[in-house]
């Protein structure tokens, strides 16, 4: 009895939280999966009687899902190759080398990520329309650049960093110079956090709405977000559409989150928390 | 020194086949070389697509200019006329006010479910596994999902939310429009957020609490304070520095907060729901007024630039020791 007050209480907490948590989730996957008549009812039930995939096939087939599912990859993918490659060079220099103004330029690239995007975006725009940019996917592929080089920089550093800089010594004094150091010895023990660098940038990108919602005019380029924000935006609503196309857009996320979870707490906390 | 001199030797070993004038380049070359050469890419993006940006947001922002005068580079000089505006048109003042308020709120309501839950999760409760799973996974759900989601968990008709409402006796409930109302509104934007922001806040602080040493607190225990006093007197203060952090943190990320209102706030009368990232984007490229969208765009900058800086102070600081 006296473990239940001691502890009973705590797990009545940690439950409500769970179920806080992770209702919204369970409710949208088990919207997706219900016929029309059983998602427009006033008594909604908590399990689809009759699951059916009829969702997703719809809005991958029919929908503008398919194509945006792709143009996302596209544009996400792209960032995340020449963001890592950018800023993996920037962060070795300001991790290894002797940069004059180092401690500015840290401190400068840290400030770029607080800053709103709604402060950058119509010089952006304009720079876009100049280049004859707008509604390609290089367009929106420079501009995610923009947010994610400065949080990869960042990141990278801070792994860099806790690699010891004698493994480098050791490899020079056998005969390598410093960027053949820097590649045979410090990218394989950077690989891992070299992942969950890339994976960060490639949800950041994955993740941005207010840059495409401006650039992508095209029909045929628009990504998830933008898709989603369609079909939300309407008067009247196809849910089952809009949780379906939820559950696409949020899986590869959750997916890299399970896989790499240690590996992005440790990214995240070097970019947010630690220097 | 000693690893410098050591290269130049061996290099010439290992890259025996090559001419010996281009070795001769590269030995010459300044220390200068590879730090700018691996920068400049990097460098180049930051002062072309942040720097330069910015800079000519702030010179918008004293500017009169329609989209026509944003592609030909016409802009008129009206001096403080846009900040005049957005202090005293009530719909741009409400937004930068909506901004601070629901902003304050979202980072108080975070901080309080984060801590509560890393204050759990570090009990080691059995399932501590599926609890420490579960309070991720909203993390991992982009904000147009997760807006999305909780627009249909809030619709007026079909959603659960007013269905168990109603069930459990609140019939005020009954087809409740939670977006036609700038509050109610608030409410459901307020739920996302902090559903989203939580995990990332619970998670950090737990690995805080790891640190906090065992003895100290055995050593409070044995002097006879309990659970309570222990965490006021012990943890909280040691835990100051992240918590500091991580409040600064969220209030930056929920002073910008800009999809989630975008989304959930558009059915809401007269735009009264809109925060200052929203507004300055619909002045800008929906009304086309892109001297005043900037002026909002600055005022927000400025907010935020303070939060910042005490930020990168704190880091800083870290990271010297």
């Amino acid at each position: 009895m006296r473990w239940m007050a001691r502890r009973g209480w705590m797990y009545l907490c940690a439950l409500a939280i769970s179920a806080f948590a992770l209702f919204p989730i369970y409710y949208v996957v088990i919207t997706s999966l219900k016929p029309r008549s059983e998602i427009y009812t006033r008594t909604p039930d908590l399990w689809p009687n009759h699951p059916q995939w009829h969702q997703y096939t719809r809005v991958l087939g029919e929908g503008h899902v398919g194509r945006a599912l792709a143009n996302s990859l596209i544009i996400a993918g792209a960032t995340t190759v020449i963001c890592v490659v950018v800023a993996g060079m920037a962060a070795y220099a300001l991790a290894r080398l002797e940069v004059p103004l180092r401690r500015t330029l840290l401190m400068l690239i840290l400030t770029t990520q607080m800053f709103p995007l709604v402060v950058l975006i119509i010089p952006l725009f304009v720079l876009m329309r100049n280049a004859d940019l707008i509604g390609t996917y290089q367009g929106l592929v420079i501009a995610y650049l923009a947010f994610t080089v400065p949080l990869a920089i960042w990141i990278m550093r801070g792994f860099i960093v806790t690699i010891p800089e004698e493994l480098e010594h050791a490899a020079m004094i056998d005969g390598a110079t410093r960027v053949g150091a820097m590649f045979r010895v410090i990218l394989p023990i950077a690989a891992p956090g070299l992942v969950a660098t890339a994976t960060l940038s490639f949800i950041a990108a994955w993740n941005e709405f207010m840059l495409a919602l401006t650039f992508m005019n095209e029909e045929e380029k628009k990504t998830l977000p933008l898709v989603l924000q369609q079909f939300v935006g309407r008067g009247d609503v196809d849910w089952g559409a809009v949780m379906a196309t939820s559950v696409i857009y949020t899986l590869p996320v959750v997916i890299f989150f399970l896989l790499l979870r240690k590996r992005l707490m440790q990214g995240m906390t070097a970019g947010a928390v630690k220097g | 020194m000693s690893t410098t001199s050591g290269q130049a030797v061996v290099a010439g070993r290992v890259r025996a086949p090559r001419p010996s004038a281009a070795e001769r380049v590269t030995r010459a070359a300044s220390k200068l070389t590879l730090p700018v050469i691996l920068l400049l890419p990097a460098m180049t993006i930051i002062v072309g697509l942040v720097g330069y940006p910015l800079v000519k947001t702030i010179w918008l922002s004293f500017t009169d200019t329609r989209l026509g005068d944003l592609i030909n580079g016409t802009s008129t000089w009206v001096g403080l006329e846009n900040y005049k505006e957005v202090f005293s048109d009530e719909q741009l003042r409400t937004s930068l006010i909506n901004t601070v308020v629901f902003g304050t709120a979202c980072v108080v309501g975070t901080m309080l479910l984060g801590m509560a839950v890393a204050l759990l999760l570090n009990q080691r409760l059995r399932f501590n596994w599926f609890f420490s799973l579960a309070v991720l996974l909203p993390w991992a759900v982009p904000a147009l999902a997760a807006s999305s989601i909780f627009k249909w968990l809030f619709d007026d008709r079909y959603g659960f939310v007013n269905w168990a409402l109603v069930n459990l006796g609140f019939h005020h409930f009954q087809d409740y429009a939670w977006f036609a109302d700038r509050n109610s509104a608030y409410v459901a934007m307020f739920v996302v957020v902090v559903w989203q922001s939580f995990p990332f806040i619970a998670l950090s602080l737990l690995a805080g609490l790891q640190t906090v040493p065992k003895d100290t607190l055995d050593a409070a225990s044995v002097d006879g304070a309990n659970a309570v006093q222990r965490f006021w007197l012990v943890t909280l203060p040691l835990l100051r520095p992240i918590l500091a952090v991580l409040v600064i943190f969220s209030t930056i990320w929920d002073f910008k907060i800009f999809d989630q209102v975008y989304v959930m706030a558009q059915g809401v009368p007269d735009r009264a729901a809109d925060t200052a990232a929203v507004t300055g984007y619909r002045e800008a490229f929906a009304l086309g007024h892109f001297g005043t969208g900037a002026a909002i765009a600055v005022v927000l900058f400025c907010v935020l630039l303070a939060f910042s800086i005490a930020y990168v102070r704190l880091i800083g600081k870290e990271a010297r020791t």
